[in-house]
This record gives structure tokens, sequence and C-alpha cells, in this order.
């Protein structure tokens, strides 16, 4: 099954196209609501034309650029990779799951996110129409950047597209070191069909609630992968170090003994290794939840400090957005720690909460939010 | 170079056989030299009297040898085993440390005080440490004046072969023996030696037959050896005379002898070169640039040149199973004891690998075994105070002993008995498996009999001796590396009979040795006198490699699963959580 679909793969690419999706749906909403039908339908059809344009050429410059990295790996660095792919593997690894779990954080406020592109178009629009009255002699830039604001629906989502794009395969190319090859193309294809549609879902504006429900779970398989991917990446780093002690023999003993270091080992089985090619199934395991047959007090213990890092960090932007302050600031009163609130039900909540993320909603300016947001770097 | 014995023993053996039994005494004061002998690097060797390569020891059966060894190393102890001799009565001069004797602490001195009634081709080297491929091993000749073969030569030379290391011992077994080599891989020799030397001129007498005793006092390698031009013709193998048998090339694993008579040519035309080829299939890795060929010549004439040795097709080597003992004793039929070892290399728990004869691998005990036999009166036919990783095997008096060894390991090992030949009544190809008594084939009425046999990959080998020498013997494999990792079994045989030879006869330096290196010499296996059956404080193996989870395993599996599903508990409060629209 790892073979034919890289289950890391597929959250990434999910959530790129996601991420993608939105911003193009948060765009198509806008034309449709400030160039309804009562507004000229040759303009919104160029823009929605422009808006078209700019994820394509966005898609086309991705692939170019994958092919680009696709090709150089396998005929350059494909060696010099393999000469040390337990550094690579172990480094990617842990930068990926990092990148991951920032970004997934995010993922759970979509809504926020909508509201923010929002501001943006606005602000990239209102400017245009400052501007855009008084045409005399121009410089250079004044001209780029009149013709950036009069390309803004292509700019948009075409750097949007790219960025994400690009995002996505480094990504993939650093959780897919050490996958086989055609684990990738099934991954990918599902990834981006199941982002598109929930982006889709977003912009028809559909059960927000089950949407909801649905992010959550996706975002915790998310971790799931991320937490595994920090773990095996302090694995592999520490595999490197033994295979460099040890040398062939290490490689040749494939899982039995003397195929990891016994003085770090917490447990070990002769079998169920997510590298092997015969017992599978150990692979999606190993991709969903980080399983190893051989886990050291190294993968151990970053899994465990990962997920308190975790915990720690969503107890606290949790605290942030109810308490509108970071805890242990300027403390109030006696609560101070974030962790106090758990008592709360946010069941009954979450139905007219989930209200304030539909689309349309037009308050834009959160101080709440916006700190929140910058996670993204964006 | 060539080691030409006739010249001067000849005159001594005719001396010899008028008197009668004579003693040889050798004063061998042990010592680190230095010695470059492939010609690739200067290096410490053990070397006796300041000198390397160290002497023979020759002399005639019948004969009474004292060596007088002095350990002037320094920095390690060391023993002496002469290697083949039967010991009989005398199985406290055998030499393995240990075993029975302790070690010769640095600056202490021990005597090895025997006879020999065995005639052939033998050889000594140090039994302790793993030390002999530091240069401590020589050749041991005992004449026969009584040899069936002796009309049939008209001189004698002596050619040891052995695979050389630049590296010392210490140093490359602390690397063996350790979790940076977990596959076990043993360290292949820089270089080969023949005479402990390289490109070996030997003068040869056109028309005249020499008997070739042939020596691979290796660590590891085994070698096989041709004579170009010449066909070599079997007589001795190991100590035993065989019926003459030809052959194109042997095969000589470490520890085996060969004597062969070669008859040179009628002519001085060309020089013929002959060679030693080690086998590249012992070793894990063959590093760029190891020359596996150490070469010679028989030179019958010094002015021509020496024909560098021309390729072959392929290693062909005589099959020393067929070989027939002259003095045709017949297979023991009837077997009183069957001792199986099932042999395996696997790892500990300190991430080493070792070897194991059912599932056991040999550590040395803290009593040397006989001084526990010697101690422990009537206890002593009681295997269990041998202690718990000596695989010690009990043989009664005069009963017929099979040994059936299983070698379940892609290796060639030479498996080598103490104070003992043994006939080889089968060996199986590679990749045969375990023996299996129902599908054996019929056993040679005479099997070939010797002390050293090769057992070949996932193969097995049966072998059968009669228990008629009293004595601690071991039974080990003899590449150096393996005695390392503990693929040894101790035979005790007739323990009350050892009771009643060498109670209180045991010379009074043995016990000065254990004295000043600190060995207990009473008691079982730990050093116990009072309860013999209590081994607390034995020396012991590392512990087995856990079989998949321990407790901190599962400790560790509980809590990664509890913060896994804590974590996306925490991501759901959160992610369901409302989103505030604005802050208060």
């Amino acid at each position: 099954m790892p073979n034919v679909f890289a289950v890391p793969v597929f959250f990434i690419c999910f959530r790129e196209c996601l991420e993608t999706s939105i911003i193009v749906s948060v765009l198509l909403a806008f034309l449709k609501q400030t160039l309804g039908p009562e507004h000229d339908v040759a303009i919104r059809k160029k823009l929605t034309r422009q808006v078209y344009l700019g994820i394509l050429s966005g898609l086309l410059i991705c692939l170019l650029i994958c092919a680009g990295i696709i090709a150089s790996f396998y005929t350059a660095g494909k060696n010099a990779f393999e000469a040390a792919e337990h550094i690579w593997e172990g480094v990617f690894g842990i930068l990926a799951s990092l990148i991951i779990t920032v970004m997934g954080a995010a993922l759970l406020r979509v809504s926020k996110l909508q509201d923010k592109w929002r501001l943006k178009i606005t602000k990239v629009l209102e400017k245009r129409d400052d501007g855009g009255v008084a045409g005399e002699k121009l410089g250079w830039s004044v001209k780029c950047k009149r013709w950036a604001e009069k390309y803004a629906m292509f700019i948009l989502p075409f750097v949007t597209v790219l960025r994400e794009g690009i995002e996505a395969v480094l990504f993939i190319a650093g959780v897919g070191l050490g996958l086989p090859a055609t684990s990738f193309p099934l991954a990918v294809i599902c990834g981006l069909a199941a982002g598109a549609l929930v982006g889709y879902l977003i912009y028809k504006g559909g059960n927000h609630a089950s949407l909801q429900l649905f992010l959550v779970v996706s975002t915790c398989f998310l971790y799931l992968v991320a937490a595994g991917l920090f773990s095996k990446g302090v694995w592999n780093l520490e595999q490197d170090a033994y295979v460099r002690l040890a040398g062939e023999g290490a490689v040749e003993a494939g899982t039995g003994p003397g195929s990891y270091d016994i003085r770090n080992s917490v447990w070990h089985v002769n079998c169920c290794s997510p590298d092997s090619t015969t017992a599978s199934g150990w692979g999606i395991f190993n991709s969903l939840f980080g399983w190893q047959n051989s886990a050291t007090y190294g993968s151990v213990i970053s899994y465990n400090v990962y997920w308190l890092v975790v915990i720690l960090g969503f107890l606290v932007l949790g605290f942030k957005e109810r308490e509108g302050r970071w805890p242990l600031l300027k403390g109030k009163s006696g609560d101070d720690r974030a962790g106090g609130d758990d008592g709360r039900s946010n069941s009954e909540e979450s139905e007219s909460g989930m209200a304030h993320g539909v689309m349309g909603k037009e308050d834009g300016e959160r101080q709440g939010g916006a700190k929140v947001r910058e996670v993204r770097g964006m | 170079m060539a080691i030409s014995l006739s010249n001067f023993l000849l005159p001594i053996s005719l001396f010899l056989s008028a008197v009668g039994a004579a003693t040889v005494t050798y004063d061998f004061d042990v010592s680190w030299v230095h010695a470059n002998p492939d010609g690739l690097q200067t290096r410490p060797v053990m070397g006796i009297n300041g000198k390397w390569p160290i002497p023979p020891i020759v002399a005639t059966k019948g004969d009474r040898i004292i060596v007088n060894v002095k350990n002037s190393l320094g920095n390690e102890s060391t023993s002496l085993h002469f290697h083949g001799l039967y010991q009989n009565g005398t199985t406290h001069m055998d030499g393995p440390v240990m075993v029975t004797q302790c070690p010769i602490p640095v600056g202490s001195s021990f005597t090895y005080n025997f006879t020999v009634d065995q005639p052939g081709t033998y050889w000594y080297h140090s039994h302790n440490k793993g030390q002999y491929p530091d240069g401590l091993r020589g050749p041991l000749i005992i004449h026969d004046p009584d040899s069936p073969h002796k009309d049939l030569y008209d001189e004698e030379i002596v050619l040891t072969f052995s695979d050389w290391y630049h590296g010392l011992m210490s140093d490359l077994l602390a690397g063996f023996v350790s979790i940076a080599n977990p596959s076990g891989a043993e360290p292949v020799p820089e270089s080969s030696l023949v005479n402990e030397t390289r490109d070996l001129p030997i003068s040869i007498e056109p028309g005249k037959t020499y008997l070739f005793r042939m020596i691979n006092m290796g660590a590891f390698a085994a070698q096989y050896v041709w004579f170009e031009g010449h066909t070599m013709r079997i007589v001795e193998v190991d100590g035993i005379y065989t019926e003459p048998t030809d052959a194109e090339m042997i095969y000589m694993t470490a520890a085996q002898r060969y004597s062969v008579l070669i008859t040179a040519k009628n002519s001085t035309d060309a020089n013929f070169a002959f060679v030693g080829s080690m086998d590249q299939d012992l070793f894990d890795v063959v590093p760029d640039g190891l020359n596996p060929n150490v070469t010679g010549w028989l030179v019958y004439d010094s002015t021509k040149d020496n024909p560098a040795p021309k390729e072959i097709e392929a290693f062909e080597p005589f099959d020393d199973f067929d070989l027939v003992p002259q003095d045709k004793e017949e297979l023991y039929e009837h077997v009183d004891q069957t001792v199986e070892l099932n042999m395996k290399m696997d790892n500990l728990n300190d991430g080493a690998n070792y070897a194991f004869f059912n599932d056991v691998t040999y550590v040395r005990p803290k009593v040397p075994t006989l001084y526990t036999v010697l101690s422990t009166g009537s206890n002593a036919t009681n295997p269990v105070i041998y202690g718990s990783n000596t695989n010690q095997i009990l043989l009664k008096a005069n009963e017929v002993v099979e040994i059936v060894l299983n070698n379940d390991d892609p290796g060639k090992h030479p498996f080598h008995l103490h104070g003992h030949a043994f006939q080889v009544v089968s060996r199986s190809e590679e990749e045969a498996g375990a023996y299996d008594v129902s599908a054996a084939a019929d056993l040679p009425s005479t099997p070939m009999r010797r002390d050293t046999v090769l057992v070949r990959p996932n193969g097995n080998i049966v072998l059968r001796f009669k228990a008629d020498n009293p004595g601690i013997w071991l039974f080990h494999c003899h590449i150096e590396w393996h005695v390392a990792s503990g693929l040894i079994a101790t035979m005790i045989e007739s323990p009350l009979d050892i009771q009643r030879q060498l109670a209180g006869n045991i010379p009074t330096d043995h016990w000065d040795n254990c004295r000043a290196a600190n060995v207990p010499t009473e008691g079982n296996a730990a050093g116990n006198t009072v309860d013999l059956l209590d081994l607390t404080g034995e020396f012991k193996s590392p512990g087995e490699l856990p079989v998949g989870f321990e407790a901190r395993g599962i400790v560790a599996l509980v809590f990664s699963c509890v913060a896994a599903f804590l974590g996306m508990g925490v991501i759901g409060w959160y992610g369901m959580a409302p989103v505030k629209a604005k802050t208060g």
C-alpha cells in the first residue's frame, strides 16, 4: 500500500489545494458580489477569466518547477542523496513536520483566511479606484503598479497557486525522499481532488458545521503525520550515527539483530518494518501514526515532546481567542492557564459559532484573530 | 629461508634412536620485537628470545619435551598450546588459558613438560586472548624413526602458511566483538606469508623426493596450495599417516597440516612456482588491492628466473574426506554418546555478534576447568558445576563419542578438538542443513582421522573418537575470531580419572602463576567452594536481545498513544470552538 499511496503526500496536496481553492473561491465570490448583475457582465466575465488564467498559469509553472526538481534529483542528486540518506530524510522529515504543524493551525481557521483575503482584495481594488482616475504622465514604477492593479484578478490567484504549489512540491520532495516513486501519483491526485472538493464546498457555503468537523478530523490526521515525521526524522538522524559506527553490517542485518543500536532501543520487533517491501501494511501505520518497528529513546521522546508542544500551542491559541490576551500576560485574576478552559462546552456554541465564519461576513478587522493568522506567515 | 630440518636433525635423530628417548629442552623468553615479514609494514610481533620468526620445536617420537616459558611481553599474559598433541596423562600441559591452566602473567615463568608418542606435523601457539596471530606460533615436528613412509623421501622441508594482519590482535578483537560490528564481520588480513615471509625460494635438487610438511598457522584464512608442474602425494594429515594419495591442489584450513611428497624433476631447465592462495569466500568484503596469494619457488637453478605463477581457472582442491589412514583404523561402529552441537551466530544485548553452540556462547569460567575437576571430588561428574557458559560435555572413560555438528551459518569453519584425533565419518556438502541419521549415506569403513576438520556453509559433520584420554579438551573453531566470539565447547573426559592422575601432581609453578595472576584455583566455575551448585558470580555472556516489547517498550507505546489522543482532543477542542467575531 505505501508503494502506491503515500499518505503524507496526500495530506500535503490536500492542504495546499484547499488553501488555493479557498483563496480562489473568495475571489470568485467577491467578483460575484461586487460586480453583481447590475454591473457590466463583460467586465465580470473578463475578470473571472483573469482568475482562471492566473490559476492555470500558476499551475503550469508549478509543474515545470516540479519536473525540474524531479529531473535533477534523479540525474545528479540521487547518488549524493543515497550517500547520506538518513541525514536527508531526517532533516527533511523534521522540517516538513515543523512546517505542517504551523500550517495545520491555520487550516482550522479557514473562515479567518477568507476574511483576510477579502480584506486584501478589497484593498487592492480600492487602490485601483483611487489611482485610476487621474491618468497623466506616469513613471515606470507607477505604470507597473497600475498594470498590477489592472490585472489584480490575474496576479492574486497566480501568485497564490504558484506559492502554494511550490510549497507543496518542496514538502513532497522532503517527505517523499524515502518513498518509492510509484506511491506519488495516486496520492497527489487524490489530495488535489479532495482539496478542490472541500474548497468548492466552502465556496458554495454548504454545511459549515460538518465542514468544520471535517477540517478538524483532517487536521488531526495531519498532526499525526507530522508527529510521525518528527519522530522518524530524529530516528533517521540516530540511525545515521549508528550506521556510521556499524558500517555495512548494520545495513546487511535488514530488520534483524544488528540493524539497530541496542543501546538506544526502547523496543524492536524483527518484523513490521515500515521500510519493508513485504509487510506493507506497516508502511501506512508509519505514515499515519509514525509507527517504527525499532523505536529509540530519541524517537519516542521526540514523538511525545512533539505532542506536548502541539497541545500547549493549541491551548495557548484557544486561550488567546477566548480571553483576547496571551496567557500569563497581564493576568487579571486567578485563572492563569489556558488549560482551565477545557471544561467549557464547545458543542453548543459551535453551531452558532460557525455562522460567524460563513462567507460574506463583512467585518474583517479583528485584532484577536490577526495574531493567530500571522502564524501562517503570509 | 626454507627450514631444511634434515640437515641438522638427521644426525640428532640418528643419535637419539641409538640411545632411546631423550629430553628436548627449550628456553623461550617471549617478548615483543619488530618485524616486517610482508614488506608492507613493520609491526610489533611476539618473538622468542628476541627473535622472530620463532624457532620450531623438533623432537623424536618418545622424547620428553620441556619448554620453559618466560613472559617478557610487558603488557599481556600468555600461554603455549601444542596443537595436535594428545597430552596423554598431562592435560595440565595442554595450554589453553582458564581451561587447563592460569594465564602466565607478565614477568612470570611456566614450564611445559610432557612426552610425545605421536609422530607427525604439529605446531605450537599461544592459547590466550587470541594472540597467536601476533606471531606467537611455530612448527612442532615429531620425527619418527619407524615411519612407514621414511623410505619414500630424501629430505624434508617445513612450509608454514598464514594470513597476516598489520594491526595488533588486542585492538582488532576489541573492534570485532563490538557493537560497531553487528554482523560479526571478521577483519580481513592484509597479506599472507609462507615461512613467515613472501617470495620464498627453495633449493631443489633434481631427481630427489622431498617431504613437505605444510602447516596453516593462520588466524582465519584457509589456503589453497598447489605446486606448478608437480603433483603432491599426501602421506600425513594432522599427525595421522595416510595411504599415499595424489593431489594437484589441497585446501588447508587454519590449523590443519598436510605432509606431501614431491618428487623433483630430473632437469634443471626451469624453476617452478608454488602458491598459497587465501580462500576469499571467508572474507566479508575483499578490500581493494588485497593480494590473496603468497608465492614461493622450487628453485632448480638459482641462475634462472623465478616465473610468476600462472593464473588458474578454478579452485578444485582435493577432498580430504577421501583419505584413508595408513593404520586402517576401523570405523567406531557402536556409539555410546552422541553430542549434538548446533552452531550459529547471533547478536546479544550488548549489540555485538557472538557464536553459539546450542544457543550458548562460551565465556571463560572464573576457575580453570581443570582445577574445578581437581577440587570438587565426586561432584566433578556433575556438569552443573562447570558453569552456564562453558558448553561443558562430560565424557565417560573409554566410551565412543560422536559429535554431530550442524553449521547453521553461511561460513566455513575449521573445527579442532584438543587431545584427540577424530574419525571424520560424515561431512555434508554446502547447504545440506542438519545431519539426518536416517538419510545419511554409508559411513566409510576406515574413515579419515585428523584433529582439525572443515565444516561447509550450512552443512554438517559427524566425528567419532574414543574417550581414552582423560583430560579437559576444548572443541572449538580454529578461526581465532570465532574463539573470541565464543565458538568453544569444553570436553570433560573422565574427570575422576583426571583426579586420580593429577591430584597433588600439578607442578607448583602452575599454582604460582594462578597466584600471580590472581585467579582462584578451587571450586566451581564461579569459584564457589562451599556450595558447588551455587554459580552466583560466575562470568556470563551478555543477555539475549529482547524479543519484541519489554516493559519500557509498552510504557513508551502507551505514552505515545495517550499523547497522540490527547493532542487530537485538544485540536478538536480548538478546532470546534466558535471563532469569535470580535474581542471584548
